[in-house]
C-alpha cells in the first residue's frame, strides 16, 4: 500500500543572473515524515524552500501536492496549499500578545470589531493541542527565544497545514528547549503533517529524522532513509566534489609576521581567537553560518571593538577604535555584503575608490581638481574594472563591484586584506580575475585573511585553513593536507 | 539619459500647465484699457472684518465703474508675503494702491516702489509708522480708518462704568507693533488710568487669532485667578477668551469686552457671554477707500484723514 | 543625475513661457528681478536644507532659526554694534542652533525629524522670550542696503543669494566635506567603514543649515526693516519643497544645489505669476502643493523605471 506523497518536487531549476542556484532538484515528502535537508552554505536548500513557500518562482520543474499538480506563484498560493515555513528570523510583532500574533491577519471579528473572547479561547485550544505551555495574553516581547519559536510554530499551524518547513530551528535553543521542540515535532508528525527540517547539527538528524536528502551546489546528491547512512557518509555526500576548478598556482613563501592576533574575543560572538598572518600568506577561514567569521572580520577591521585580546601589526600593538584606525594601519576590509558595507551605490567608481583617501588628497579641505581621477585611474586599469566615468556602481556586475571595493584599499597602501566571501555573487570569469589579484597582492608582500563558504576555494587558495565554530577556532589545517570532508567535519563539530 | 529627460520634463510641464490654466480660469477680470484698476491689498481674507471691507469696496467699485483687484496673504503675520503681493500687483500696472498694512513699519519698503511708479497710495485701517514713512519718502494720499485710539478709549470708559471703577483686568493684545492694536491699547489704558480701583493684572499678545486668544487667556487665568474683566483688542481673540472662560467654568463671572463687533460677537453679547464690543464699520472703510481712489484718479482733492465712526455695541444696542 | 536637473530647468522655462502667454506683465525686467528677489530668502534657506537632505536627514527648525538669528541681529544693531559684528553674532546664533541639532543627531542618535522638531519649538520660544513677543525694528540705511540696494541693477538680496550658492556649490562639489555629504546620504555604513568620521561630519552638515538660515534672516530683517520673533513660520516647508522640486531625493545620496536654486525659482515664479493673474492666495497654496507632489511623483516613477 503506497499512498501518494504529500509533496513531490521534480527537477526544480532556478537561476539568478550569473548563478545557477538549483540545477534540477527532486524532493518527495510523505505524510507524517520528518525529512532532513542537508547541504553546505549555498547548496540550494533555502532557494528550494523559498520556491516551495512562494517567495521565489521556479524557472522549471514540477510540483505536485497529493499527486495533483500545483502552481505556487506567491506566498498566498503556498499558504492556501497548506505549506508553512518557519524561518530562522522570527516574524512576530513584539508588542502584540501571543494570541494576537498567532491570529495576525485572520483575527476572529464581528463587523470589524475583534472578538477578543474567541481570539483567546481559540489560541488556548491550539496551544493545548500542540502541547505548548503558554498564556495567550502574554506580550511576545516578554518571551524567551525558545517560547517565541513555539508561538511561531503555533502561528504556522493555525490553519490546516500539511507541510511545515523548519529552517535551523534549534540554533538558539538550550538542550531542554530542544527536547520540548522535538516533542512538538513528533506530535505534528503523528497527526500526519510532513516536516522538512534544515539543519547543520548532524546529531539532530538522527534523533528525529526519518529520511534525509543531501544537496550540493544546486544538485540533488542523494536521498536515503536515515537507517541506511552513517554520519561520515553524509559528510562525504555533502562535501565531495570534483575539484574541476583549477586555481592559479601559488608560489609565494610566507615572510615576516604581518598581523598577530592573540586571544581575541568579543562577547558573545568571539572568544580566544589566535593566529599569525605572514606577508605573502593567505589564511582561509572556514565555518558554518553563525560561526563568528564575519564578526572576526569586523573586529580586525575596526568596525567592532574587541572585548579582550591583542592585535599586533608588524610588531606594533593596535587599539582599533574605529575603521579609520584600521585603515591607517594598512588594514582593508572587503565586507561580506558589499552593497551594505563596501560601496556607496549611487556614487561612481572613482568616488568610491577615493572615499577613504579624502584626507590624504585634500589641501585645506579642498580636493584639487582631478585628484580623485588620478588616484583611481591606475587602480581601475590594474583591476580591469569595466565602467564608464559617470556610471553609478550599483549598475556594475557583481565582479566589477567587488573589484571596486578592493580598489579602495589598493589606492592606499594596505598590507593586510580581509576578504569576507570575496567571490560571492561573482561570475566565473571575474572569479578567476579575483584569484589572480589575490596572488599578485601576496606576491607583493601583502597578507590576506580570506573568509569563504566555498570549500574548493578555501582549499585552492589558502596556505592555511582555520575552521571556526561557535566563535572559536576549532581546528587548523595545512592546506596541502586538508580535504573538503575534513574541513566540513571540523565545521560541523565532528571528529 | 534621453529617456529620463523627456518623461520628467513633460510631466512637470504638463502638471504645471494644467494647474496654471485651471487657476487662470478663476482669476479676476483683467484690466481693460478704459477702466481704471484699483488694487486693494488686505492683511488677510480669512477674517470677517476684511471680508466686509472687501464687500464695501466691491460694491463701490461696481457703482463707480472701476475694476477692483483684491489680494491678501494667508495670515496677518506674513508681512513678507504682503510685500510680495504689492510688488507683483504694481507690475500689472494698477492705477491706485489701497492697502491695510500687515506691518506698520515693514511694509514701507514695498510702498517705496509704489511711489516710484507714481501710483497713489491709500492707507486703510492701520496707519504706517510716521517716521519710517517720512524717512523713506513715502507719502500716502489719505488714511481711512477708525480712530483706534478713540475706540480703545470708548472701551475703557465702558469698562469703568460697567465695573463701577473697581476691577482686575486682563488684556489680550493684537500683533505687537501693529499700529491698530497699539492705539487701541493706549486709548484703553488712558481711559482706565483715571479710575484708581482698576488694576491691569496682565497684558499679553494673542496675535489677533482666536485659538491664541483661547490659549493665552487660559494661561492668564491660571496665573491670575482674580481677573474679573477681559479687554481684547479684537473680537476673535475675545471669542477665544470666552471659550477659555467657559472651559474654566466661570462664564458670567468674568466680563469680556471686545473690538470689531463681528456677528459672532453680537450673538455672544445677546447671549450674555460677552459684555460689549466696539463696532467698526469695515464696509464703510472699503467703500471710502474706493471712493477716494476714484477721486484721486480724477485729480480731485481728498482729505488727509477720513475717519469712520465707531460705536459701542452692548446688549441694549445689539438687538438692532 | 543630469537628466533630472535638465527636467527641472525645462519645467521652469515652460512655466515662464506659459505665464508670458497669459499675462504681458510677467516677462519684464523689473518683474523678473522682483521674482529673483522674492525667491532669494527661500533659496538661501533651501541651500542649507539641500546639504541636510542629501546626507539623508531633514531639518524642520530652519524657520525658527531664521527668527532667532534675526532677533539676535536686531538686538545687536539696536545696541549700536557695527554691522559686521551684528552679522557675525547672528551667524553665530544660527551655527550654534545647528550645532545642537547635529550633536543630538550624531551622538545622541536622535532621528533628525525629532531633534529638529524640538529645536523648531525651542528656537521659536527663545526668540519670543527674548523679545517679549515684540519685533525689534528701525535700522539704519547702511544695513538696509542688504535688501534695498543693488549692484548694476541686480538687487542686493539676489547678490547675497548668488554668493551663498556659489560658496555652497564649491564646498559641495570640491571639498572632502562635500564628498562625505553624498557618501553619508548614500550609504552611511559603507562610509563609516571607509574611515570617515561620521559624527563630526553629520554635525557639521547641520551647522551649515543653521548658517544658511542665519544668512536668510539677515536679508529678511533688512527687507522688513524689523526683526520679528514670529518671522520664518513655515519656511522649512518651502525650503524642503524647493529642494525636492529641484530633484534632490528625500532618501539621500543624490541631489544638487543648482536643482534647488531652480526649484526655489519655480516656486517664486509660480507665486508671482498667480499674483499677476489675480488668483487668490488660497488657490496659490493648492497650486504649489500640487507642483510639489507632481515633482516628487515624477521622480519616484523615474526611479522605479530604472530599477
Amino acid at each position: 500500500m503506497t499512498t501518494a506523497p504529500v509533496l513531490a518536487m521534480r527537477d526544480i531549476r532556478k537561476s539568478f543572473p550569473g548563478v545557477v542556484a538549483l540545477a534540477g532538484v527532486d524532493l518527495t515528502l510523505n505524510a507524517g515524515e520528518v525529512h532532513m535537508l542537508l547541504g553546505e552554505n549555498g547548496a540550494g536548500k533555502s532557494t528550494l524552500m523559498k520556491i516551495l513557500s512562494g517567495a521565489y518562482r521556479k524557472d522549471a520543474g514540477e510540483i505536485r501536492i497529493n499527486d495533483r499538480p500545483a502552481e505556487i506563484r506567491s506566498p498566498h498560493d503556498a499558504l492556501a496549499l497548506g505549506i508553512r515555513v518557519i524561518y530562522q528570523e522570527l516574524s512576530l510583532v513584539p508588542h502584540l500578545s501571543v494570541a494576537e500574533n498567532i491570529f495576525l491577519g485572520a483575527e476572529p471579528a464581528r463587523a470589524g470589531w475583534i472578538d477578543r473572547h474567541t481570539l483567546e479561547s481559540a489560541t488556548a485550544e491550539l496551544l493545548a493541542d500542540l502541547g505548548m505551555d503558554l498564556d495567550p495574553r502574554t506580550p511576545v516581547a516578554q518571551l524567551s527565544v525558545a517560547r517565541r519559536q513555539m508561538v511561531e510554530i503555533a502561528k504556522a499551524l493555525r490553519g490546516e497545514a500539511s507541510v511545515v518547513v523548519m529552517d535551523e530551528p534549534t540554533s538558539a535553543l538550550t538542550a531542554r528547549e530542544v527536547d520540548q521542540l522535538f516533542a512538538i515535532i513528533k506530535r505534528l508528525a503523528e497527526r500526519g503533517v510532513a516536516i522538512v527540517y534544515i539543519t547543520h547539527r548532524l546529531d539532530e538528524v538522527y534523533r528525529i529524522g526519518d529520511r534525509v536528502t543531501v544537496l550540493r551546489d544546486g544538485h540533488h546528491v542523494a536521498t536515503h532513509a536515515l537507517a541506511e547512512v552513517t554520519v561520515n557518509d553524509l559528510v562525504r555526500l555533502m562535501a565531495n566534489r570534483e575539484l574541476a576548478q583549477h586555481f592559479p598556482a601559488r608560489r609565494v613563501k610566507p615572510g615576516d609576521a604581518l598581523l598577530t592576533v592573540t586571544d581575541l574575543g568579543r562577547e558573545p560572538f568571539l572568544s580566544g581567537v589566535s593566529f599569525t598572518l605572514h606577508a605573502g600568506e593567505i589564511i582561509g577561514i572556514a565555518g558554518l553560518l553563525g560561526a563568528g567569521r564575519s564578526r572576526l572580520a569586523r573586529v580586525l577591521a575596526g568596525a567592532d571593538r574587541a572585548g579582550q585580546g591583542r592585535i599586533e601589526c608588524r610588531g606594533e600593538a593596535l587599539t582599533l577604535r574605529s575603521p579609520a584606525d584600521a585603515i591607517r594601519k594598512g588594514i582593508g576590509l572587503l565586507p561580506e555584503d558589499r552593497r551594505a558595507g563596501g560601496l556607496v551605490a549611487l556614487l561612481t567608481v572613482v568616488r568610491n575608490v577615493a572615499l577613504p583617501h579624502g584626507r590624504r588628497l585634500a589641501r585645506w579641505g579642498f580636493l584639487p581638481p582631478r585628484s580623485e581621477d588620478v588616484l583611481a585611474a591606475p587602480v581601475v586599469s590594474n583591476l580591469h574594472i569595466k565602467a564608464t566615468a559617470t556610471q553609478a556602481v550599483r549598475s556594475l556586475s557583481g565582479g566589477n563591484q567587488q573589484k571596486v571595493v578592493l580598489g579602495k584599499w589598493l589606492a592606499g597602501d594596505a598590507r593586510v586584506f580581509i576578504f569576507d566571501e570575496p567571490t560571492r555573487g561573482v561570475d566565473v570569469g571575474a572569479k578567476i580575475e579575483i584569484y589572480n589579484l589575490m596572488n599578485r597582492l601576496t606576491e607583493s608582500g601583502a597578507g590576506i585573511v580570506m573568509i569563504s563558504s566555498e570549500l574548493p576555494e578555501l582549499l585552492g587558495m589558502s596556505d592555511r585553513i582555520l575552521v571556526m565554530r561557535g566563535g572559536r577556532v576549532q581546528k587548523e589545517f595545512d592546506a596541502r593536507n586538508a580535504t573538503q570532508e575534513g574541513v566540513l567535519k571540523a565545521a560541523l563539530g565532528l571528529h | 539619459m534621453n529617456r529620463c529627460l523627456v518623461p520628467r520634463a513633460s510631466c512637470l510641464v504638463l502638471g504645471v500647465l494644467c494647474l496654471v490654466l485651471f487657476t487662470s480660469c478663476n482669476r479676476q477680470a483683467p484690466a481693460s484699457d478704459d477702466r481704471k484698476t484699483v488694487a486693494l491689498v488686505l492683511k488677510t481674507l480669512n477674517h470677517p472684518f476684511f471680508v466686509d471691507m472687501r464687500r464695501g469696496a466691491q460694491e463701490a467699485a461696481d457703482r463707480l465703474g472701476v475694476t477692483l483687484q483684491v489680494q491678501a496673504a494667508e495670515r496677518e503675520i506674513d508681512v513678507d508675503k504682503q510685500m510680495q503681493i504689492v510688488e507683483n500687483m504694481l507690475q500689472t500696472g494698477i492705477d491706485v494702491l489701497a492697502i491695510t498694512p500687515s506691518g506698520s513699519r515693514e511694509v514701507v519698503s514695498a510702498l517705496v516702489k509704489a511711489s516710484g511708479a507714481s501710483v497713489p497710495i491709500v492707507i486703510v485701517d492701520t496707519r504706517l509708522d510716521a517716521k519710517a514713512a517720512a524717512d523713506a519718502g513715502v507719502k500716502p494720499r489719505t488714511f481711512i480708518g477708525s480712530d483706534n485710539y478713540e475706540g480703545g478709549k470708548l472701551a475703557g470708559e465702558y469698562v469703568v462704568s460697567l465695573t463701577g471703577g473697581k476691577a482686575r483686568v486682563g488684556i489680550l493684545e493684537g500683533i505687537p507693533g501693529h499700529e491698530t492694536g497699539d492705539s487701541r491699547l493706549r486709548g484703553f489704558r488712558d481711559a482706565v488710568a483715571k479710575a484708581s480701583g482698576i488694576a491691569i493684572a496682565a497684558s499679553q499678545p494673542a496675535n489677533w487669532e482666536r485659538d491664541q486668544g483661547f490659549n493665552v487667556f487660559q494661561n492668564m487665568l491660571q496665573a491670575h485667578p482674580d481677573i474679573d474683566t477681559v479687554f481684547a483688542a479684537s473680537d476673535l481673540m475675545a471669542l477665544g477668551a470666552i471659550e477659555a472662560i467657559a472651559a474654566a467654568g466661570r462664564t458670567g463671572a468674568i466680563r469680556v469686552v471686545g473690538f470689531d463687533a463681528l456677528d459672532d460677537a453680537k450673538k455672544a453679547i445677546a447671549a450674555g457671554t460677552m459684555s460689549a464690543s466696539v463696532a467698526q464699520f469695515p464696509y464703510e472703510m472699503g467703500k471710502a477707500a474706493v471712493e477716494s481712489a476714484v477721486k484721486l484718479l480724477a485729480g480731485e482733492p481728498v482729505p488727509a484723514d477720513i475717519m469712520v465712526k465707531l460705536e459701542m455695541v452692548t446688549k441694549a444696542t445689539a438687538a438692532k | 543625475m543630469n537628466a533630472r536637473r535638465y527636467g527641472t530647468v525645462i519645467g521652469l522655462v515652460v512655466l515662464c513661457t506659459v505665464l508670458w502667454a497669459l499675462t504681458p506683465h510677467f516677462l519684464t525686467i523689473s518683474n523678473l528681478l522682483n521674482v529673483a528677489q522674492q525667491s532669494s530668502i527661500n533659496a538661501i534657506v533651501a541651500a542649507g536644507m539641500t546639504f541636510v537632505i542629501i546626507s539623508g536627514g531633514i531639518d524642520l527648525s530652519v524657520g525658527s532659526i531664521v527668527a532667532l538669528s534675526g532677533v539676535a541681529l536686531g538686538a545687536l544693531l539696536q545696541a549700536g554694534q557695527p554691522i559686521p559684528i551684528a552679522i557675525a553674532g547672528s551667524v553665530a546664533v544660527g551655527v550654534v542652533c545647528g550645532l545642537v541639532n547635529g550633536l543630538l543627531i550624531s551622538i545622541g542618535r536622535l532621528p533628525p525629524f525629532i531633534a529638529t522638531l524640538g529645536m523648531m519649538s525651542v528656537a521659536r520660544g527663545a526668540a519670543l522670550l527674548f523679545t517679549e513677543g515684540r519685533p525689534v525694528s528701525g535700522f539704519d540705511e547702511g544695513f538696509r542696503w542688504i535688501a534695498t540696494g543693488s549692484v548694476l541693477f541686480i538687487p542686493a538680496p539676489v547678490i547675497v543669494m548668488m554668493a551663498a550658492y556659489a560658496i555652497a556649490h564649491v564646498v559641495l562639489t570640491r571639498t572632502t566635506f562635500g564628498r562625505y555629504v553624498y557618501a553619508i546620504g548614500g550609504n552611511e555604513e559603507a562610509t563609516r567603514l571607509s574611515g570617515v568620521a561620521i559624527s563630526f561630519h553629520k554635525t557639521a552638515i547641520y551647522c551649515v543649515s543653521g548658517l544658511m538660515s542665519a544668512a536668510a534672516a539677515i536679508v529678511l530683517t533688512a527687507r522688513l526693516n524689523s526683526a520679528q520673533p514670529i518671522a520664518g513660520m513655515m519656511y522649512e516647508l518651502d525650503a524642503i519643497a524647493a529642494t525636492v522640486i529641484g530633484g534632490t531625493s528625500l532618501l539621500g545620496g543624490e541631489g544638487s544645489l543648482g536643482g534647488t536654486l531652480v526649484g526655489a525659482l519655480i516656486m517664486g515664479v509660480l507665486r508671482n505669476g498667480l499674483n499677476l493673474l489675480g488668483v487668490s492666495s488660497f488657490l496659490q497654496q493648492i497650486v504649489i502643493g500640487g507642483v510639489i507632489v507632481g515633482a516628487v511623483l515624477v521622480d519616484t516613477i523615474l526611479k522605479r523605471q530604472r530599477t
